[in-house]
Parts: structure tokens; sequence; C-alpha cells
């Protein structure tokens, strides 16, 4: 059960993912996204294992946007209907309705951005990569040109480094000014391409001379098949979402997006 | 029976040029028949591979013209990808050839790719990976593996698809002697082990020549001017061989001068010279190359208790070394050493976490970036990192404009440099259209036109053919002659015994020897080994040489 999360087909995964995305983007109240929220979470507890420090890191950034939408929202929101209702925090007074629409605005972020880190957290991303070439007929041609791409960005930022340096050691001052950067990075631009082009026509050898031609008849030593855990997960999260969009009408908050902001 | 490989009148021309980069060229390869090919760079070598390969002509851009067959049938009636089945090829960077991220991935890739059934793509992933003794790294990724692992792993993914050809196109050539020598030793093993056809292209032919059954020479038009045994050839065609540009083993390149026109034989290995060194004892060794003679030495730059820690790990530890002035000295060591991050601490490309770097005196860091670079230069492994501009002639002048010296003296000096280093035709030319010797003149040519006191060069020779090398050290040479400081890190070690006053040995990040290479070379050759130090060729022919003479004195007395 520990594993539950990492063992699932990584395309079925962010299918489910998506779908549930889709879903939250139909409804604009506060509950339904904290209760989906508080859930993907707990899930994640449950069914995966993940460096917590690292999740949190991640999450970090989301919590601080989602923290400006909120406020941004309450301050700057359009004008209420009913500026009477007011709810009291910290001895401010905010109208009941802004507060309502801050909120769910910035748990919209959170609830999404946590959906997104469990498929992040607990996918390989060559096994997704494989995964959508097995199960919705991506063309190999791409995929493993994705693949070999994924390789060189390491290479390419050590590349970077080294050209810097060398411009250094040539007597090239490093620019000030954002022009000047612009600029300076424009010409480093022609040796990394340069060097990107042959490296990626060498890899394209290689591959082709291995037998690669981009067809789809070939075989697979990591076989990715939808079993019943996929259909599963889907189920659970549709019932997160239905438990969570009932939880919330019956509370009365229920509403459906109608391009709010 | 039909042979394996049948070329037939080849001939091969890329688009947009003047000139065939193959031309008429037949030649046959049976079943189990290794071959070596040699020739100047530029003659197509690596075109060929990619045509026995099948991806030219489907893949070329230009015209072809001739026959090629493999196992009876012409490459281009065998579907894309079907020759894969029959002919393997290990390329020369160990950075490019693949496309996957993990060990066992990358090896299942070229099984995937002509649908081995599941079940026998782990059986021969595991088969692949011990035949290469690289069992333990299956699940390891592959950016973190040395240069010489990653030619080995290409190696099991060609040897998981059974190929009856291998073609190795110059696998060492980016690869450290050591290493070197690891995957030479396994690819002998292999060879005797499974037997397939062999088609070596290799520029330092050394310890691959025992493996050859016959040699190819190919000249600079790209077609064969010889084929048979390299034995024969290096005594009947000595003349054509040199005019083309051919290197040859490091034995025979020594011994060669001293052989009589009417030598029958010649060693073409170490091992084959120490049985019979008594027949070249007329000889006399060259000895080293004049180097400056000094009584004093004015010190020029001064490292002390250099440390370097990068994540808590020391790549350099307590260094306490001196560059004397117009001084040429070579950093060697194994990979990992850490001579590149001393190459960069000497140059104030980098700080060092401890300990302070002095230049005339002052500390390096004190020195502001204008001044420092009119005291010493660095050259860049690959020349292309260092080409700025968009002509060969403006490359060279960048620094003389950026000092804002006077129009008139940049072109005096300027054409003098590019006659010196042969480019003066070349001056309107894009830097990167240049061939890869010219280009590395270039990177040189660019950073010695300051006349800068010292040059730092971090493996200048890595990944360029030796008639690149020989050249680019000649102007070196005779830079250091007119006063150059020299400071060059290298892993060839005739280099470092032919140039150098001294050498500086790292070993896991601290200077263990600190000597002239003659004094290096006394010590024993454990110590060497373990250092990651193998002894140059002289020393070695100069020792079996004295042993034989030893042993003679012993058996007559």
């Amino acid at each position: 059960m520990i594993m539950f999360l990492h063992q699932l087909n990584p395309t079925m995964k962010a299918v489910t993912v998506v779908i549930l995305v889709v879903l939250l983007a139909l409804v604009f109240d506060p509950v339904t996204p904290s209760i989906l929220l508080f859930s993907t979470v707990l899930l994640m507890l449950v069914g995966a294992k993940v460096n917590w420090k690292r999740y949190f890191l991640y999450f970090l950034p989301f919590l601080l946007f989602s923290f400006g939408m909120f406020w941004t929202t309450l301050i700057f929101g359009k004008q209420p209907n009913s500026p009477d209702e007011v709810i009291t925090i910290w001895t401010f007074e905010f109208p009941r309705e802004s507060f309502i629409v801050a909120l769910a605005l910035a748990l919209r972020v959170l609830s999404v951005a946590a959906l997104s880190l469990l498929f992040i957290f607990t996918t390989n991303i060559v096994h997704f990569i494989l995964s959508l070439i097995q199960q919705l007929k991506l063309s190999p041609r791409i995929a493993y040109g994705v693949l070999a791409g994924y390789r060189f960005l390491p290479m390419m930022k050590d590349e970077l480094k080294i050209i810097r340096e060398a411009y250094r050691i040539r007597g090239v001052h490093q620019a000030t000014t954002i022009r000047g950067k612009w600029s300076q990075y424009k010409r480093y631009a022609i040796p990394l391409l340069a060097s990107a082009i042959r490296k990626a026509e060498r890899t394209a050898t290689a591959m082709e001379s291995k037998g690669f031609t981009g067809e789809r008849n070939r075989t697979f030593l990591r076989q990715f098949t939808i079993t019943k855990k996929d259909w599963l997960f889907l189920v659970i999260m549709l019932a997160l979402y239905a438990a969570a969009v009932y939880t919330s009408s019956s509370l009365g908050f229920l509403k459906l997006y109608d391009g709010e902001l | 029976m039909t042979s394996l490989v049948e070329v037939q009148n080849l001939s091969l021309r890329f688009e947009f040029t003047e000139r065939d980069i193959l031309s008429e060229l037949s030649f046959s390869l049976e079943q189990g028949e290794s071959i070596m090919i040699l020739g100047p760079s530029g003659c197509g070598k690596s075109t060929l591979t990619l045509c026995l390969n099948g991806l030219y002509p489907r893949e070329l851009d230009g015209t072809m013209s001739g026959e090629i067959m493999i196992n009876g049938k012409p490459t281009t009636s065998y579907k894309p990808g079907q020759l894969s089945r029959f002919v393997g090829v290990v390329f020369q960077d160990p950075e490019t050839q693949f496309c996957m991220l993990t060990v066992e991935d990358e090896v299942a890739f070229g099984l995937e790719n002509i649908s081995v059934p599941r079940e026998e793509i782990e059986e021969r992933i595991d088969h692949a990976l011990h035949l290469v003794n690289m069992e333990n790294f299956k699940q390891s990724t592959i950016s973190t593996l040395s240069g010489g692992q990653k030619q080995k792993i290409a190696l099991a993914c060609i040897l998981a698809m059974k190929p009856s050809l291998l073609i190795l196109d110059e696998p060492t050539a980016n690869l450290d002697p050591i290493a070197r020598m690891d995957l030479i030793q396994t690819i002998k093993q292999l060879k005797k082990e499974i037997g397939f056809s062999l088609i070596i292209i290799e520029h330092q032919l050394d310890e691959w020549t025992e493996l050859a059954d016959r040699c190819l020479l190919f000249n600079k038009k790209g077609s064969v001017f010889y084929d048979g045994s390299l034995r024969h050839a290096i005594l009947s065609q000595r003349k054509e061989i040199e005019e083309e540009g051919i290197w040859l083993p490091k034995v025979v390149q020594q011994l060669l001068p001293y052989a009589g026109p009417d030598s029958s034989v010649i060693p073409l290995t170490l091992e084959e010279f120490s049985h019979e060194a008594h027949l070249w004892s007329n000889a006399q060794w060259e000895g080293n190359a004049e180097k400056n003679e000094r009584e004093t030495q004015d010190v020029f730059m001064e490292c002390n208790d250099v440390s370097f820690i990068v994540n808590g790990q020391d790549i350099l530890k307590n260094i306490s070394i001196t560059v004397g002035e117009q001084e040429f000295v070579a950093i060697v060591g194994a990979n990992g050493s850490g001579k590149t991050t001393l190459s960069r601490i000497l140059s104030g490309l980098q700080r060092p976490t401890n300990g302070t770097v002095l230049l005339h005196d002052k500390a390096l860091h004190n020195w502001s970036e204008t001044e420092l670079r009119k005291e010493i230069g660095y050259v860049f492994q690959n020349p292309e990192h260092q080409f700025i501009m968009n002509s060969v002639y403006d490359e060279i002048a960048f620094s003389l404009q950026m000092k804002g010296i006077r129009e008139i003296e940049i072109q005096q000096r300027v054409g003098r440099i590019l006659e010196h280093f042969g480019l003066t035709d070349y001056s309107n030319e894009h830097p990167y259209a240049l061939s890869q010797g010219q280009k590395r003149r270039l990177s040189i040519g660019a950073m010695i036109v300051d006349e800068q006191k010292m040059l730092i060069l971090d493996e200048p020779t890595f990944g360029q053919d030796a008639s690149t090398n020989e050249e680019m050290m000649r102007m070196l040479d005779a830079r250091y002659r007119t006063g150059t400081g020299i400071v060059m890190i290298t892993h060839d070690m005739d280099l470092a015994h032919t140039y150098a006053e001294r050498i500086i040995v790292l070993y896991k990040g601290m200077v263990v020897a600190d000597c002239t290479p003659a004094e290096l070379w006394q010590q024993p050759i454990e110590v060497l080994q373990e250092w990651g130090i193998d002894l140059p060729i002289q020393v070695k022919i100069q020792r079996l040489c004295e042993k034989e003479d030893h042993d003679y004195v012993l058996a007559s007395t």
C-alpha cells in the first residue's frame, strides 16, 4: 500500500490529475478545494514515499503565490453585492463575500498545486514518456527525442559556464546592465547552439545505428499497462471530489464558476 | 562463401563540396576477420562507417555511387534499422551516444528497436553487461559514469544486439591512458570469446596492432592505396605513409629512423621489441628536445597551501607549488585527481577555498582582470568555446582591439600570427568553418597574440588527432623558446617527457611528485601505476635495451 501512488500507470495518473483539475475549475467555493487539498496531501502521506522537505520546498512558491492572490483579491476585488456582511480578522473587517472569493481562489491554486505535486513526486519521467508511447500512442520519434534532449540539459549548463569563463579569459568584461547582459547571452548562444546541434546530430546517428527508426513496431523492456489499480485511483479521486462537492453544497457554499476573479 | 562486407567502387560526395570524400573505394572483409583503417584526418574514415551501417545513402545530403554488400546483399536493400542486427558501431564521443538515463534502459533501447521479445531483453542485458564487466552498474545513471565506463556501456549496447561486424570509430580518442588500455583489453578479450569481425578506426594504433589481420591505408583523396599487413606496409609504403601523414605505432616511430632500407622486420609493439632488442643496439636513442637551461629561476607564480572543497569533498588538498619564469611545467595525474581545478585556480578563474596564489608576490585576487590577462593566458580543452568573433582575423585581433592599440599595429601583429599559424588564407573564414587542427591553432594564436608571460593549457591534445597534436606542440615549443612560460595539463607522458622541464603529479588532490621527468621515471613502477602514469615509450625502449645489455653481460661472464 505504501507505494500505491508510485505503482500506478503514469499516463492514467496524469489523466486522472488532469480530470480533477478540470473538475476543480468548474466550482468556485472555498470548501471543495480545501477538502481536496487536504485529501490529496493525506493520500501522499498514505500511498507515497516522499522526501517531505523537498515536497515542502516545491510547495513554497505556490503558497506564496496563493497568499498573494488571496490578499490582492481581498483588497482590490470588485465591490461586493452585500457590503454589510463582514468578517473580522485581527480587528480588521472585510466584506464576507470578498473574503470567500479570495479564499476560494487561493485554495484553488493550492489544491491544483497539490495534485500536480502528487504526480511529479510519484512519477519517473522516463516511465511517463514510455507510458505515453504505449498508452497514448505518442510517436517514438518524438518521445525518444525528448528523452535524449533531457540528457542534454545538464551538459548545456556546464558548457555555458565554460563559455563564460572563456570570454572572461579573452578580456570581455562581465556585463552589468540588463541590456549588456542580454547582448552577452546572445553571443553565448552561438557557440552553445553550435555545439548542441553537433551533439544532437551525433546522438541521432548513434540512435539510428542502433536500429532506431522512429516507428511504432518495437518491444519494450518496461511494459506499462492499465490495471484495476489505475481505475481504482480514478474512482477514489472522483469519489473524493463528489464528497467535497456534496459537503460544500450541504454547508451552502457551493457555487459554479462564473468567471470571477 | 560470400564475404561479410564487400565494397566496390564506392564514391561519395557531400552537397556543396568540391571533391569526393570517398573515391573509388574497394575492399572486402571476411567473416571473423579484423582490419584496421588508417589515414589522415578528413580522409572519410568516419563517413565510411555510416555507409557500412546503412545510414548513408538514406540520410546523406549528397551523392553516393558504387556498391556496398553486407552478407551478399546491398545495404540499400535492407529496411531502415535492419542492418543494426549485423553491424554495430562504437563512436568516439562517450557523451553523445546515449538517449536514455540509466544503463539498463540504454542497453535495452537497441534491443527494443529490433523487437527482441521482452523476456529475452532482460537476459541479453545481463549477458552484455557481464561481457564488459559492468554488471554492477545495471541500475546506474549514465551521467555519473566516467568516460571509460561510458564507452564500455556503449560497447555493451552493441554487443547485446549480437552483430557480426563491430566497427570501432576512434572509441578511445576521448579517454585517458588507463581507461584506454582497459577498453582495449576488454575488446581483445571479447574478440577471442565471441569472434566477431572488427573494423578499427584509430589514430593512436599502439596496442591495437596485434588485433588486426590486415590494414587499409587511405590517402587524402579518400581511396585505399594499400591493403595488406601493417608490418609490410611500414617497410614498403614508407614514403607514402609519411606523405599522407599517417600515424604509426609509437615503437615504430622510434625505431624507423634506424631501420635500414633492407630491414625485413620491424617490431610493432613493445612486446615484440623486447624479444629482439639486441638487433637495435646500434641505434642512438635521441635525447630529449633541448630545454632552456637555467641556473637560477625567478618565481613567477606561487601556490601556498591551496585547498579547494566542493560539497564537503576535497578536490585539492594543501597544494604548495611554484612555477618559475619561462618554465615548461606539465601537470599529470589520473582523471579526477584535480588537474583541471588546479589549472583554473592558477589562472584565476576559480578562487581556492583556502590558501593563497601569488603572482609576482601579489595575491591573485588583488590583480585587476585586465592586468591579470596580460600575464596569464588560458587555452581551453575545446577550441570552439573560445571563439567570440565572426572571422579568423577578428578573432585574433579581438584582444588587441580591446586594449585600444592602433589599427596599423594590430594589422601587423595579427598578420604575423596568421602567418606563423598557417592561417593567412583563412583570415576571412568563420572560426567554426575551420578544420579541427586549424581551430586548435586559432585558439592558441588568439590567446598568445597578447604575448602573455605564461600560458596555461587544459589538455590541449584531448580528442585531437595525432598530426594536429604534433603541430601544436611544435608551436608551443617555439613559443617557449622565446620566453613564454607554459603550464600544460596532459595525459600524454610522451609529450611531458619530450617537452616539460618539470612534471607535477597530482593524486587524489595532492601533489605527490614535483620533479624533472627523468627523476619521475625513476619511481617504482607500481607507484607510477597507482598514480595513473604510464612510462613514456622512449623510456620503455631504453629500459628494454639496457636490460638486454645487462642480460648479455650476465650471460657472457
